[in-house]
């Protein structure tokens, strides 16, 4: 009975990660197009929901979990699960808040590896891993997505530059659509995944599902695809507008170029078996497309509190993930401290919230869809 | 730990993935730009054969577009 306390917890806190993956990336996919006028914001995220939903069913490939090669596999319990889980909620809110992009999945990875930390200490730890997944992809996705991009427009500008701006404009504009739509479904595969795959762990190591790797049941295919799909629609707008007009002011050809530069690095990397972030990849094409153009037409400081960002994710998510497992370990093995975990969050989350609301404009219409 | 990373995969991404970049960005640039003359060439009363060419350009870069995005969903569908 305890036991199915916890796997309830771990499933509705995984969903919950899910929805803050989902309106924390939208901006990935939808910022430059609704800041170059391609699509109307309410129809772009609308479009963005309903392809990482179907992305969702593309793929089953749930064997590989997230952290796996990263913390030893014998030391991942429902708990730590569960105190993973808040840290990436809290860093994927956290940087919400501030609007600046950061990676949902290495805000997982961080909280899993606090969580393994503080229940078996560092030898839980893979530092190859770590290195593998983690610090070499933050290193070469921005890097290579920002020369891409920036090569795209050079070459864009000089193949169309002399042509009548009003068609080229909508031309690049109905191209960014596609590439919303690429960007969309690959977001919806990848990341719905990663949620799928925590809750069948739960459920194997509850006892609920048996076999090497067993096929997630429909219901937590759905309930992924769904609460993606719902926090896209929610829609992210501080992220969004940092990443659509913030960090530069783009035109369509240089939308195109950062979205369409950004997704083809993601892809041929997915091909080549290195998985990107997306994040990463969009962000660092977008400052590609924007300093290619003029260098100091990018906001650097911008770019800076970016950069720290991505630096901050693994020790503050880890921070947090190894917190809520001490906390929820106070109070035994059982279900008892991540219910509490859990209700004291809603509860800060709730008074923080009302606190907001009542100064102001809700959180999420910082940009005005 | 090093040797953790997969150096192999890594050299070709860096070549490859701006590769397909600047594919994707050359097939997008010869539709708008195809598509665009073609459609000045006709209203200014080029030859048939001038509208024609730009046009082919356009399809060309179409064609090769489209192929860039079936890569993409094949990829994404067998990773």
């Amino acid at each position: 009975m305890e036991s199915d306390i916890i796997l309830v917890i771990v499933v509705v806190t995984a969903l919950a990660f899910d929805f803050t993956n989902g309106f924390h990336d939208t901006a990935n996919s939808v910022a430059t197009s609704i800041s170059t006028r391609a699509l109307a914001p309410r129809t772009a995220v609308a479009m963005a929901a309903i392809l990482n939903f179907a992305g969702a069913f593309i793929s089953l490939e749930v064997a590989a979990t997230i952290a796996s090669g990263i913390v030893d596999a014998e030391i991942v319990t429902t708990t730590v699960i569960f105190s993973g889980l808040i840290g990436a909620i809290f860093w994927n809110l956290l940087t919400w808040y501030f609007g600046l992009p950061s990676s949902s999945s290495h805000a997982l990875i961080g909280g899993v590896v606090g969580a393994a930390f503080a229940a078996a200490g560092a030898d839980a730890v893979k530092g190859a891993g770590l290195l593998e997944k983690v610090i070499v992809p933050a290193l070469v996705a921005p890097l290579i997505a920002f020369l891409a991009a920036g090569g795209a427009i050079l070459i864009t500008y000089r193949m169309v530059g002399r042509l009548r701006p009003g068609p080229v404009n909508r031309g690049y504009r109905l191209g960014q659509i596609t590439s919303l739509s690429l960007l969309s479904l690959s977001h919806g595969t990848n990341d719905a995944q990663k949620t799928m795959g925590i809750i069948t762990l739960a459920l194997i190591a509850n006892g609920d599902l048996t076999g090497a790797n067993p096929d997630p049941p429909l219901w937590v295919i759905v309930s992924a695809a769904s609460a993606i799909a719902l926090g896209t629609y929610s829609g992210g707008w501080r992220i969004i507008r940092t990443m659509g007009s913030r960090i530069i002011k783009m035109d369509p050809a240089q939308g195109f170029s950062a979205q369409t530069g950004g997704a083809a690095v993601l892809l041929t990397a997915a091909h080549l078996g290195f998985p990107l972030s997306t994040t990463h990849s969009i962000t660092g094409a977008v400052l590609g497309a924007g300093a290619a153009k003029r260098v100091s037409a990018v906001r650097w400081g911008l770019a800076g509190n970016i950069f720290l960002a991505w630096i901050l994710t693994l020790p503050c998510a880890a921070a947090v993930g190894a917190l809520t497992y001490g906390v929820s370990r106070i109070f035994g093995d059982g279900a008892l401290g991540p219910m509490l975990v859990s209700i004291s969050l809603l509860m800060l989350m709730a008074v923080v919230f009302g606190k907001r609301l009542q100064r102001g404009p809700a959180l999420t219409t910082a940009v005005d869809p | 730990m090093i040797g953790a990373v997969d150096t192999g995969a890594l050299l070709q991404l860096v070549w490859a993935a701006p590769l397909v970049v600047l594919v994707v960005t050359v097939a997008w640039a010869l539709v708008i730009r195809g598509t665009t003359l073609a459609l000045e060439a006709r209203r200014d009363g080029g030859s048939a054969v001038r509208v024609g060419l730009h046009a082919l350009v356009a399809v060309a870069g179409g064609a090769l577009f489209l192929a860039a995005l079936v890569f993409g969903l094949i990829v994404m569908t067998t990773k």
